[in-house]
């Protein structure tokens, strides 16, 4: 099956499509892409077209909506400014077009970074650079196609080395068939980064689909941060395929923050695969905030004795929201450790379905895995779903999950009421209390990123109410 | 069932079935519990269906038990829906593809009416059960007990003071013969046939199973009692029992059931249908104890009305798979439903159990308790299904599961599925893994018990809060089979 | 001056009735101590002066300054200067301390003026220092992990920053050890004056040792069996509770 061409004007509106799309011979005009991606590219293609999309039957879309993931009425747009290669506005982004006003993504409360990659669609809009004292040091941080051409190499071993298995495969090889967009962090061994990297992802255009892949790649004990945070341009409908790429090598500490605010009418579908490495320490954050029907599939595998994974969910779901959580914690070594704890408050007539299993490998003794959903009601006609599994093969281990759907307590209401707060004040207070279980994950490390994600949700919160 | 039986040892049996061949040469611990049931007997049967399943296979059965045209007319659609439907792999163990339905026998029996007295039951028979010791039990803590045979009731009474209660208890094919009205009104509305692939089986060729109605405000002092016996090779069990508690009644049931442990697999699957009318309570005990051979499929449900109760304590031993989730449909309000389950999962076992509440009603509570061992190789699933609907309020559940394993090659899941919706209620599911703490073997050890006698007792101790909601005759019967099911498992 | 007038309250909790005529006046500047054996009604009569939803008034009026509190929501009863200190203050996951009483302050300052944080933190400060509570504190959720002294000692704090008219104290010695109560009632004391008035519920006599109120009311299923000074806590002490039962009930209903 060719490759729908996303550089090539007349498929502009190439429609993306369960079935074959279209016949036109695939011509990629980026000439610096390494063979391997290309090959890759078109495999992944074929593998789409293959897969079937999911049924009743299969078990991890259980719960799930599959209507909403009907894909025909989504295009792969382009705009003309796109037609300049990535490289060339990567080195110069702020140097380009300086007639036009840069598209400026929507944006975060500010907080302390080590640079940022901002992108409108496929186009790099604006960047921070990388100071030249980690530039100097090895660190790569760059759009995606331009870390490909330079570093391509160096970087194949890594692309879907571990790729989540939940159920969105056929997503994740449209992703991976079609990426136009994404970035590359790589920090080398030893080389430790406080503030966060940061990336805006913006999709451009009414039913424009959008496939960005962010790859984090930390060397033996090196220490950094990524933020994505994922937007549209519109209210419109969008397709969004998103995969994060996540990898920890030994002694490394990553942390990274998934902050999703798409369109209110956004499909979108996010793969984030964690690979942990010996005592090596991810810390995951997810914010699920836009969208119509989003799905995230997060898999961590714990590869090695002393590897360990935070896994972190915090979602806001109101109006007709569907949010669709599935994760994977696999136990592969003894002595791993891992800690899930996925959050959401239900507003309106939303509904989330959280999935999760902890498995824990033949090998894999001295295992210490934990996993807990909590489902907190805002409304009498929200829906949650909670599937928090099991899978144990070694005996020498300690797993637990708990999962627990309730509303706001009474009595802690009427605590606060009792000192004279305002019942609206209280109300939002033990909401805002829900939140903070996740964002105080980020106290000791990140305390300025902590406070401008607790801002950010305050404030999404608040919008919901006024909506 | 055989673990009541004071003092069986394997060699007395007739013909044992499993002794002359090597596949099944088991893991001593497994064996030792399953030998006392470990026996079979020629039995000459009076009706057989033949081998495999048919439309045919199906008339013969309704034939035989001289059926209303209505009854064969819902076995036909009954097979039909079976034979439309897949096995259901996409959830569940591919080991219910080793299951050959063409190769089974659907209804083997010697009688059709099931005899008063012990003395009336054919000798083989009676010996069968004089060695699983049910009449002992029958003199000593029962209301009334139905045996089982095969396909048929070899053995019915209830005790006189009950049925003066107008308390009605006989074998399903008696009660349809005798109290057609009462029957056909719930029949088949707890579970429908289309449920799932095996119940659509046992709605097309089952036989035997218990009929049991409990007038308003009764309560029956003593548990009734029905107690399954495979005998046949290649035979398939498929009774049906349906329970109905009138209002403000009260009743206990408890099955026990075995089966000799043949080379080739046997089937069990059975469909019970418990219906709690407002206020009453039902209370529903299994120790099942089959063979490691034996595919248990069975479906149970119950349905509470108003500010009835059901509960299922449930405790699963033997079979190869078992896949059993009783649960209970909360249709009035108050309603209160109880899942109790305990399973052991030995080598070449898989216990797939679970429970599944249904609240339909507003304020209606259910509570479900679930503690597995896996030993060696063997596999404890825990399949759970919590549902609240849309525009009810203030139902409450509340779910612990809690695995041990033994072994390092044990292996325990944990399926939950909780729907919730609206902001009026509660839900709470807590789930836990873990192996006997090496801290108390050795404590124990240091005192002076065996390593051996320190894990039994930590296993008693994990199930102990359990094993005590069984009534005392069983209580401590359970005690046994694990501690017997145990031994040998260390080192 | 404050009034706290009880006239004639009868109170359930669903329909059981708990409280069953009674009537008290508490004027600024007092503390009066309520005593009686469990069950007798006494965390209910201060529940439902502050408003707690499982109480229901079937009878008779609370009056603060002439107003009745009961059209009141709870929230409003504490801005009008009913502060209730819990027997069991509820524990808050996710709202720290400094957050929750900012709140609480900024609830009770006109709409459109902004506190003075700064001001508010040294005050804030300040008390913590006098409760010898560790400012730390401040960050921490309410209640969540603090021991039992820790908890009440917060409840005084917080009653000390929201400057209540009436301040209901709810078996608030219960579980302090006497460092801890010494603390508690340095608190109160502090607190005293005109405009200042206390309700001070508890089961035991040593308490008033520490906080001496002006009055004891002796509460017997529902309703005051005895009142009198200070010299009754005492007399309570010395005969028990069957006194009251066998000698005070039956007088005070015949």
């Amino acid at each position: 099956m060719p490759l729908p061409d996303l550089e090539n004007p007349h498929l502009a509106k190439h429609s993306v499509s369960t079935r074959a799309a279209g016949s036109e011979p695939h011509i990629d005009t980026e000439p610096e892409l390494p063979e391997w991606w290309l090959a890759a590219k078109q495999a992944a293609w074929e593998r789409f077209n293959e897969l079937p999309l999911p049924t009743r039957l299969d078990e991890r879309w259980r719960f799930s909506k599959l209507s909403g993931l009907a894909l025909d009425s989504y295009a792969l747009t382009r705009e003309e400014r796109a037609a300049q290669t990535m490289s060339q506005r990567a080195h110069h982004p702020m140097e380009e077009e300086a007639h036009e006003t840069p598209y400026q993504c929507p944006t975060l409360p500010p907080f302390e970074r080590a640079a940022t990659l901002c992108f409108h669609g496929q186009t790099l809009v604006h960047g921070v650079e990388l100071p030249e004292e980690l530039a100097e040091r090895g660190v790569i941080f760059e759009p995606l196609t331009e870390a490909l051409a330079t570093h391509g190499d160096f970087l194949r071993d890594y692309f879907h080395k571990y790729p989540t298995e939940l159920g969105s495969e056929k997503f994740t090889a449209l992703n991976t068939a079609l990426t136009n967009t994404g970035a590359i962090l790589y920090v080398p061994a030893g080389v430790e980064i406080a503030e966060p990297f940061l990336v805006e992802h913006s999709v451009e255009g009414e039913h424009a689909a959008a496939f960005p892949h962010t790859l984090v790649i930390l060397g033996e004990r090196a220490k950094a941060t990524l933020v994505e945070h994922f937007t549209s341009d519109t209210e419109a409908p969008q397709l969004v395929s998103a995969v994060s790429d996540l990898h920890a090598a030994a002694g490394a500490q990553l942390t990274y923050i998934g902050v999703q605010d798409w369109s209110p009418a956004a499909l979108a579908l996010h793969s984030s695969a964690i690979a942990v490495e010996r005592d090596a320490r991810v810390l995951s954050i997810n914010l699920h905030l836009g969208g119509a029907q989003v799905r995230h599939e997060s898999h961590s595998r714990l590869l090695a004795p002393g590897a360990h994974s935070d896994m972190c969910s915090l979602s806001i779901a109101h109006g007709h929201q569907e949010f669709d959580q599935r994760t994977l914690q696999t136990h592969a070594a003894p002595n791993t450790s891992s800690d899930l704890l996925y959050k959401n408050a239900l507003l309106g007539h939303a509904h989330t379905i959280f999935s999760g299993l902890i498995v824990v490998e033949p090998d894999a003794q001295k295992t210490n895995a934990y996993q807990s959903n909590r489902n907190l009601f805002l409304s009498p006609d929200a829906h949650a779903d909670s599937l928090p599994g099991l899978e144990i093969e070694a005996n020498d281990v300690r797993c637990t999950h708990g999962s627990t759907s309730y509303r706001i307590d009474p009595e802690q209401l009427y605590y606060l009421l009792s000192r004279g707060i305002p019942p609206a004040a209280a109300n939002e207070m033990l909401v805002f209390g829900f939140f903070e279980e996740v964002l105080n994950k980020l106290n000791d490390t990140h305390p300025a990123l902590r406070d401008a994600l607790s801002t950010f949700t305050q404030q999404k919160f608040k919008a919901t109410q006024s909506a | 069932m055989s673990a009541f039986s004071p003092s069986i040892a394997s060699d007395d049996a007739p013909t044992s079935a499993s002794q002359d061949k090597g596949v099944l040469a088991p893991n001593p611990v497994a064996g030792i519990d399953q030998t006392r049931g470990d026996f079979t007997y020629d039995v000459e049967y009076e009706y057989d269906a033949g081998v495999g399943l048919s439309e045919a296979t199906v008339r013969y059965i309704s034939q035989v038990k001289k059926e209303a045209p209505w009854l064969l007319d819902f076995r036909l659609k009954a097979l039909k829906k079976f034979e439309s439907m897949p096995l259901p792999t996409h959830w569940a163990t591919k080991d219910l593809e080793n299951i050959h339905f063409d190769k089974i026998r659907y209804y083997l029996a010697q009688g059709q009416k099931p005899k008063r007295t012990w003395d009336e039951v054919p000798d083989d028979i009676k010996e069968t059960f004089e060695r699983l010791g049910i009449p002992e039990q029958e003199r000593k803590f029962l209301a009334g007990v139905e045996a089982q045979f095969d396909s048929e009731a070899a053995y019915s009474n209830i005790k006189s003071i009950v049925a003066k209660q107008g308390v009605i208890f006989v074998n399903s094919t008696e009660g349809l013969r005798e109290h057609p009205e009462l029957f056909r009104k719930f029949f088949g509305k707890v579970i429908p046939t289309g449920d799932n692939k095996f119940a659509a089986l046992n709605s097309a060729v089952f036989s035997g199973g218990s009929f049991i109605y409990v007038p308003p405000g009764v309560k029956v002092a003593q548990p009734l009692q029905a107690y399954f016996r495979i005998n046949a090779e290649n035979f398939g069990q498929f009774e049906r029992t349906l329970i109905i508690a009138d209002e403000g009644a009260e009743v206990d049931y408890m099955e026990g059931c075995t089966a000799p442990k043949f080379s080739t697999s046997t089937l069990h699957s059975a469909v019970v249908e418990l219906v709690a009318l407002k206020g009453a309570k039902i209370r529903y005990i299994t120790v099942q104890n089959w063979a490691n051979n034996v595919f248990n499929l069975v479906t149970k449900r119950g349905l509470a009305h108003e500010e009835a109760e059901i509960k299922w304590i449930d405790c699963n031993i033997g079979s190869r798979l078992t896949m059993k989730y009783p649960g209970v449909i909360l249709r009035g309000r108050k309603a209160r439903g109880e899942v109790i389950s305990i399973a052991l999962a030995n080598d070449g076992q898989h216990q797939d159990t679970g429970a599944k509440m249904v609240h339909a009603a507003d304020e209606t509570t259910s509570n479900i308790i679930s503690k597995s061992i896996s030993v060696g190789q063997g596999r404890a699933t825990y399949r759970g299904l919590v549902q609240m609907g849309k525009g009810l309020k203030g139902c409450k559940n509340n779910t612990e599961c809690d695995a041990l394993l033994i072994n390092t090659n044990s292996r325990t899941d944990t399926y939950p599925a909780i729907t919730v919706r609206g902001d009026k209620h509660a839900t709470q599911h807590e789930a836990s893994v873990s192996k006997v703490s090496e801290e108390l073997i050795f404590y124990m050890q240091q005192r002076g018990l065996t390593e051996a006698q320190a894990m039994s007792l930590s296993v008693n101790g994990f199930i102990n809060d359990l094993a005590s909601q069984f009534p005392m005759e069983y209580s401590v019967e359970l005690k046994r089979l694990i501690d017997l099911e145990m031994e040998g498992s260390v080192g | 001056m404050s009034l706290l007038e009880i006239r004639d309250l009868h109170i359930a909790i669903g329909e059981k009735p708990i409280v069953k005529g009674l009537s008290l006046t508490l004027r600024g500047g007092e503390v009066h101590a309520i005593m009686g054996p469990n069950g007798a009604g006494k965390s209910t009569l201060s529940k439902a002066i502050a408003g707690h939803p499982d109480y229901t008034v079937t009878g008779g009026d609370i009056l603060l300054d002439g107003r009745s509190l009961l059209d009141m929501e709870p929230d409003e009863r504490a801005r009008a200067g009913i502060f209730l200190a819990f027997q069991y203050p509820s524990e808050i996951p996710g709202v720290s301390l400094a957050n929750f009483l900012r709140a609480a302050v900024q609830a009770r300052i006109p709409e459109g003026e902004e506190l003075d944080a700064v001001a508010y933190y040294k005050r804030l400060y300040e008390k913590m220092d006098h409760l010898k509570i560790d400012r730390k504190f401040t960050s921490r959720a309410i209640n969540e992990g603090f021991s039992g002294g820790e908890k009440k000692r917060c409840e005084i704090l917080q009653m000390m920053m929201l400057e209540p008219e009436f301040v209901l104290m709810d078996e608030t010695d219960s579980g302090l050890d006497i460092d801890a109560l010494r603390i508690v009632a340095e608190g109160i004391n502090s607190m005293r004056g005109p405009n200042f008035g206390a309700l001070v519920i508890t089961h035991y006599q040593r308490l008033l040792d520490y906080i001496v109120p002006d009055y004891v009311h002796v509460l017997y299923d529902g309703r005051i069996v005895k009142s009198g000074g200070k010299e009754i806590a005492l007399e309570l002490e010395a005969k028990g509770y069957d006194w009251v039962q066998n000698e005070l009930a039956p007088a005070a209903v015949a």
